[in-house]
C-alpha cells in the first residue's frame, strides 16, 4: 500500500505530532506521556474527519507551518486561530475540507490562542514508539525522528476515508478567551499542607501572569510570594535546604510545583520526578485553557473537588463524539 | 518515620501521591518497592501506572474507572498483607559499571562550564575536601567501594538514583548553582547523597567525579542489553562500579562503538533484609576504605 505524504515546505514553531493519551507504561521509566495539550480541540479534528479521537495529529504553537499535499486528503483545523489558507483561500476552523494533491495547506501566526491542531483522514503513521506516536522533544523519541517538523521532511499519512463538510457545533467547542484571562481549575493537594492559609488563599486571590519561560515541559507562573507552614521550614535536611524542597518525590501531570517561589504547572512532557513541593494540581479539565493561552496572559485560579474535576472532565469527554458533529 | 497509615493526596483528577513516610531511608525505600511490585501484580483494572520514589508512589488512575476511594482501599489491604519487612526477599541483579575517574570528558565539560558561566572549584577536589577524605584515590576507592540501590528511576528517561549500600561510603556533595546546561552522555555524578550515571546528553546539578563508556539507556536499542528494554536499571536493583585506566575505558568504549558491548549482570542475586540489617550491625562505622 502506497502512503499518502505531505511534505514540509516551513516548518512552524516546533509544530509535533501527537496523539492522546501519548505514552502510558513509562512514566515509571521516566517518560512522561506527551500528548497534546489541547486535548478537547485536538480530538474534535480527528472526529470531524473520521480518526479515531486519539488518533495522531499535527500540534502547531504560535506559528503554524506551511505542507503540501502530495495526494489528495480530508483535513480538518481545530483549536486557535492562526489564519489558514489552502491554495491560497481561507479554510474554516472546526470544519472538515477537501485538500487537493499538490496543495499547499499555508498557517500563519496565531491571531486567538496559541494551538492549532490538524488532522488528516486516515492519520499519520510515524512509527510508534512505546506504544505512542507522540513526540518527546526533550527525549529525542516518538514523533517524526523524535523531532518537530524540519523543511523539506515527509509525513506518512495512511489511507482514510475522509468525509467533507462536516462541521462542530458551536456549543461543543472550546471557547477561546479574547480578554486574554482564564479561570483555571486547581485541586487542592498533594502538598497543599506545606503552604500556610494566608499562603493558599494569596494563591487563590491573586492574578498569575503566565511567563515567556514556558514550554511543554512546564508553565512558569509570576505572580506575589509564598508563606509556608512549619512543615516547610522545621524539617529534616534530607529534605533540602529551601522550604519548597522536599525528599524527591514523583510529579503528578498538572502539578503546580513550587522551585523556590517560582511556580510552574508541568505538563505532560514534564520531568517525571524532583526534590520541590506540588501544592495545588490543575486538572485534564482546564488542559484545553493552558494550551490555548500564551505568555502575557493572565490566570485566576478556581479552586474545584477532585469529584467536581473529574465530573468537568466527563462533560468535555461526552463533547469529543459523533453527536457533536452538525453538516456545515 | 515510616508512618502507621500511610497517607493518600489527591494530584488533581488522575493522580494520587501515596506517602509511606517521610524521611531517606533504605527500609522505607524498600518497602515503597515491594509494595509497588504487589500493585503492579494485582494488575487493578483502572491503575494506568506507578512512580515509586524515595518515600512515596505517585499513582495515575482512570477515574471512570476506579473511584480515588476504591483505589486506595484496594491498595492499603495489599500494604497491609505484605508482611514483616524483615522477611522480604526480592530478586535484585548487580549491575557492574567500569568508571575512569578523574576522567577527560568530565574535565572538558567542568572547564566549558568555569569558562562559559562561572568559575568553580573542580568537582572531585569539592567532594575529598567534604567529606575530609585524602585525595582522588581514596575518592575512587570508596565510590567503588560499595553496592549501590536503586532507589528511583526518572526525572529524565532512564536515570536511575543510586544510594551506597554501605554506609562506610556514603558521601555529600552540593549541586551545582547555576545548573550546568549540558552534561556528557555516561558522566558520573554525585548530588546529595545520591550517585547516578547521565543516561544522555542532558542538563545537570550533580557533582562530575567520573565517566563511563557504557550506556544506561538507549532508546535505539542497539546493543544487547537494550533489546528487552531500553533503560538497564530498575528500582531494586544494584549497581556496582568499578575503577578503570584509561586504556581499559578506551576498549570498553570501542566495544560499546562497535555494538557488541556486553553488560556485566548478576542476574542471579537476591536482596534479602534480614542479612543487610544483620550485616549493617556488624559494621564499625570508623573504618574506612
Amino acid at each position: 500500500m502506497t502512503m499518502p505524504m505531505i511534505e514540509v515546505l516551513k516548518p512552524g514553531l516546533e509544530t509535533c505530532v501527537q496523539d492522546y493519551p501519548g505514552r502510558k507504561g513509562a512514566f515509571g521509566m521516566g517518560f512522561p506521556p506527551s500528548g497534546p495539550v489541547d486535548h478537547w480541540s485536538f480530538r474534535l479534528a480527528n472526529i470531524l474527519v473520521g480518526n479515531a479521537p486519539g488518533d495522531a495529529a499535527l500540534e502547531c504553537q504560535f506559528i503554524g507551518p506551511a505542507l503540501k499535499f502530495k495526494a489528495p486528503a480530508v483535513i480538518a483545523l481545530c483549536g486557535g486561530d492562526m489564519a489558514a489558507k489552502l491554495g491560497g483561500a481561507p479554510v474554516p476552523l472546526w470544519q472538515s475540507i477537501a485538500a487537493e494533491a499538490g496543495q499547499v495547506l499555508e498557517l500563519g501566526s496565531a491571531l486567538t490562542g496559541a494551538r492549532t491542531y490538524l488532522a488528516i483522514a486516515g492519520s499519520i503513521d510515524t512509527p510508534p514508539f512505546l506504544g505512542s506516536r507522540s513526540t518527546f522533544v526533550l527525549g529525542d523519541c516518538g514523533g517524526l525522528n523524535g523531532a518537530p517538523l524540519e523543511v523539506g521532511g515527509e509525513i506518512p499519512v495512511g489511507e482514510g476515508q475522509g468525509v467533507p463538510g462536516r462541521k462542530i457545533k458551536q456549543s461543543c467547542r472550546p471557547a477561546v478567551s479574547e480578554n486574554h484571562r482564564w479561570q483555571i481549575e486547581v485541586c487542592a493537594g498533594p502538598n497543599d499542607d506545606w503552604i500556610d492559609a494566608a499562603g493558599q488563599q494569596r494563591f487563590l486571590k491573586s492574578e498569575w501572569k503566565l511567563s515567556p519561560k514556558s514550554n511543554r515541559v512546564g508553565f512558569r507562573l509570576e505572580g506575589p510570594e509564598w508563606t509556608f507552614t512549619e512543615k516547610a521550614t522545621n524539617k529534616a535536611p534530607e529534605n533540602g535546604s529551601d522550604p519548597s524542597n522536599t525528599i524527591d518525590h514523583g510529579y503528578p501531570i498538572g502539578a503546580i510545583n513550587l522551585c523556590g517561589q517560582t511556580p510552574i504547572i508541568l505538563l505532560h512532557d514534564t520531568l517525571t520526578l524532583g526534590g520541590f513541593i506540588n501544592p495545588f494540581t490543575v486538572p485534564s479539565s482546564a488542559f484545553w485553557k493552558l494550551g490555548q493561552s500564551r505568555p502575557g496572559d493572565i490566570y485566576d485560579f478556581e479552586l474545584v473537588s477532585v469529584d467536581e474535576a473529574q465530573a468537568r472532565k466527563r462533560a468535555i469527554n461526552a463533547m469529543c463524539s459523533e453527536d457533536s458533529i452538525e453538516q456545515a | 518515620m515510616i508512618y502507621d497509615e500511610p497517607k493518600f493526596l489527591p494530584g488533581g483528577d488522575r493522580f494520587i501521591e501515596m506517602e509511606l513516610g517521610d524521611e531517606l531511608n533504605f527500609d522505607l525505600n524498600f518497602l515503597v518497592h515491594s509494595l509497588s511490585a504487589k500493585i503492579r501484580e494485582a494488575e487493578i483494572a483502572g491503575l494506568i501506572e506507578l512512580l515509586p520514589n524515595m518515600a512515596s508512589i505517585v499513582i495515575s488512575y482512570d477515574p471512570d474507572l476506579i473511584s480515588f476511594a476504591d483505589l486506595k482501599s484496594e491498595i492499603l489491604s495489599h500494604y497491609r498483607n505484605m508482611g514483616s519487612l524483615e522477611d522480604m526477599e526480592l530478586l535484585s541483579p548487580i549491575y557492574y559499571i567500569p568508571v575512569l575517574y578523574c576522567d577527560h570528558v568530565t574535565r572538558a565539560c567542568w572547564e566549558d562550564y568555569c569558562a562559559k558561566i562561572t568559575e568553580k572549584e573542580y568537582d572531585s577536589d569539592i567532594l575529598v575536601k567534604l567529606n575530609d577524605l585524602d585525595g582522588y584515590a581514596q575518592l575512587a576507592r570508596i565510590h567503588s567501594g560499595t553496592e549501590y540501590w536503586v532507589a528511583a528511576l526518572g526525572f529524565y528517561p532512564g536515570l536511575a538514583s543510586l544510594i551506597a549500600l554501605d554506609p562506610r561510603c556514603r558521601l555529600t556533595a552540593p549541586k551545582y548553582n547555576p545548573p550546568r546546561t549540558w552534561t556528557a552522555k555516561g558522566t558520573i555524578g554525585y548530588g546529595g547523597s545520591v550517585t547516578c550515571v547521565y543516561p544522555a546528553n542532558t542538563p545537570g546539578g550533580y557533582q562530575m567525579i567520573g565517566h563511563t563508556p557504557v550506556p544506561v539507556c538507549d532508546i535505539e536499542q542497539s546493543l544487547p542489553a537494550f533489546k528487552q528494554d531500553l533503560a538497564l536499571l530498575r528500582p531494586g536493583d544494584r549497581v556496582r562500579f568499578f575503577p578503570v585506566g584509561r586504556e581499559e575505558y578506551d576498549y570498553i568504549e570501542s566495544r560499546v562503538t562497535a555494538g557488541d558491548y556486553v553488560h556485566n549482570v548478576a542476574h542471579y542475586a537476591k536482596f534479602s533484609i534480614r542479612a543487610y540489617h544483620e550485616w549493617l550491625g556488624t559494621l564499625d562505622m570508623k573504618e574506612r576504605f
